[in-house]
């Protein structure tokens, strides 16, 4: 029987290369959603960097990673937004199952599902967060705030993604993917 | 079928995780956390933030020059160097000219106290989350700053300060759903509270059906409340809606404040907000 040992010094030196590479990225997604994506408005909403950002890296490197990246990411937003803590990685994480399908789907080849789960995670996210601010006493026009807010910010998450994704597969062959065909 | 359960338990973790961290900070409690990061992030916001903006200016730079090259064949060398001085002094001269403008507005309101901040990030309503209309200005505690707070520019009401760190604080937009601001019509003093809208402009609601308000009426805060001082623009009736079966009438305001192009704002730091005034965004109607 082989004895069982711990991580090896490769093993714990690319675990600790990968979290940093992340806390990179998604840092700097957090600065340039709050800073000069705040400046692209289409339809009267502003594209969701970090949410593409999440979806397009749950599909290249699985869910677990896609949820850290929306904890961490998540949080960092939040910070600079001054909303509650967690209320952004709440949604980012939920957002990162509905990736997580995408994974295993038969089209996993086609840029168009990483497309498709952008526009399918815009509602999921902006819901959470309404329901969130909701729960903690503020009005919430539901009605408004998802034809005018949610639905522009489906197309125009969508668009981001034929940037983001591509971008995030070069990355993430870089760090040895899970899978990336398309 | 292990990677599932691995999935699923880093959820589960992260959310119990999350769900804390938002009851914490919801109460306050982790408002020295907050503090302590925000410092740390100011200059990279102040940074990117100023990247924004000469990314802005290349954009517009570069529609000036397909112009010019048109008219100017001969001079592109020249041109395109002058441009480059003339961006940089078009920037000073337009902050000098806001700047200008701000300190008219403290001259014609010398009662108030004021604290200038300068604008480093913001989440408008269709901006970074597209459900909060804040922005981050980089004055805090240090500065004197306190949660409720009026901000102001010279061409009227921002929001107030909601939340306060040690060098930054945030400032809830009128624009923002969660917002009300008594306010009353300048022409007839007819009151109603103004009220921020999710993608769209705010509104005037609770004004009397017998009110007389029309389109271009100037709506001014009425200071009743607590929350704001007197007599600071709001912004202008654009559409009144009246039906006879409902109570109260409503107007669309447009904002004298351009909300997507501030850069400096001003804080009035000698009106106290009424006690009791809640510092988190108060639900209206």
């Amino acid at each position: 029987m082989p004895e069982r040992t711990g991580p090896s010094a490769t093993g714990i030196k690319r675990n600790l290369s990968n979290l940093s590479l992340t806390l990179t990225v998604v840092a700097l997604a957090v600065l340039l959603q709050a800073t000069l994506l705040t400046r692209v408005r289409v339809l009267g909403v502003s594209p969701d960097l970090l949410l593409v950002a999440v979806v397009a890296w749950s599909l290249l490197h699985g869910a677990t990673e896609g949820l850290i990246w929306g904890f961490i990411g998540g949080l960092g937003l939040d910070l600079v937004a001054g909303m509650p803590l967690g209320t952004s990685s709440l949604a980012l994480m939920a957002i990162c199952f509905l990736a997580g399908l995408g994974t295993n789907s038969v089209f996993a080849g086609n840029l168009l599902l990483p497309i498709f789960l952008a526009g399918l995670a815009t509602p999921v996210h902006g819901w959470i967060i309404l329901l969130s601010a909701q729960l903690r006493g503020l009005r919430v026009d539901w009605i408004a705030s998802t034809v005018r807010v949610i639905g522009p910010g489906i197309l125009l998450n969508a668009a981001l993604m034929v940037l983001v994704y591509p971008a995030l597969r070069g990355l993430a062959t870089r760090v040895g993917a899970q899978q990336m065909e398309w | 079928m292990k990677q599932l359960s691995n999935r699923t338990v880093v959820f589960y973790v992260l959310a119990a995780v999350c769900i804390v961290l938002l009851v914490l900070s919801s109460s306050g409690r982790l408002a020295p956390v907050e503090g302590v990061f925000t410092t740390v992030a100011r200059p990279f916001l102040v940074a990117f933030n100023g990247l924004g903006r000469q990314i802005n200016n290349v954009f517009t730079t570069a529609r000036d020059l397909a112009t010019l090259r048109s008219r100017n064949q001969q001079l592109q060398a020249q041109v395109d160097t002058l441009i480059i001085d003339n961006l940089r002094l078009k920037e000073v001269g337009s902050e000098n000219e806001r700047l200008r403008e701000l300190l008219r507005f403290r001259q014609l309101n010398p009662t108030y106290d004021f604290r200038g901040g300068q604008v480093i990030a913001r989440v408008i309503s269709g901006g970074t989350s597209n459900y909060l209309a804040t922005i981050a200005i980089d004055l805090g505690a240090e500065h004197g700053i306190q949660a409720g707070m009026p901000v102001v520019t010279e061409r009227g009401l921002v929001g107030r300060i909601y939340k306060v760190g040690p060098s930054t604080s945030t400032v809830l937009l009128i624009t923002d759903p969660s917002s009300g601001v008594q306010a009353l019509v300048k022409r007839n003093r007819a009151v109603g509270v103004v009220t921020g809208q999710a993608g769209a402009q705010p509104v005037m609601d609770f004004v009397p059906q017998d009110a007389d308000i029309s389109v271009g009426d100037e709506i001014i805060t009425s200071g009743l409340g607590g929350n704001f001082p007197k007599n600071l623009v709001i912004g202008q009736v654009v559409s009144v809606h009246q039906r006879d079966y409902e109570m109260f009438q409503q107007a669309t305001i447009r904002p004298t404040v351009n909300f997507d192009r501030l850069e400096f704002v001003l804080v009035i730091t000698n009106f106290q907000p009424l006690p009791g005034q809640p510092a988190e965004p108060e639900s209206v109607g």
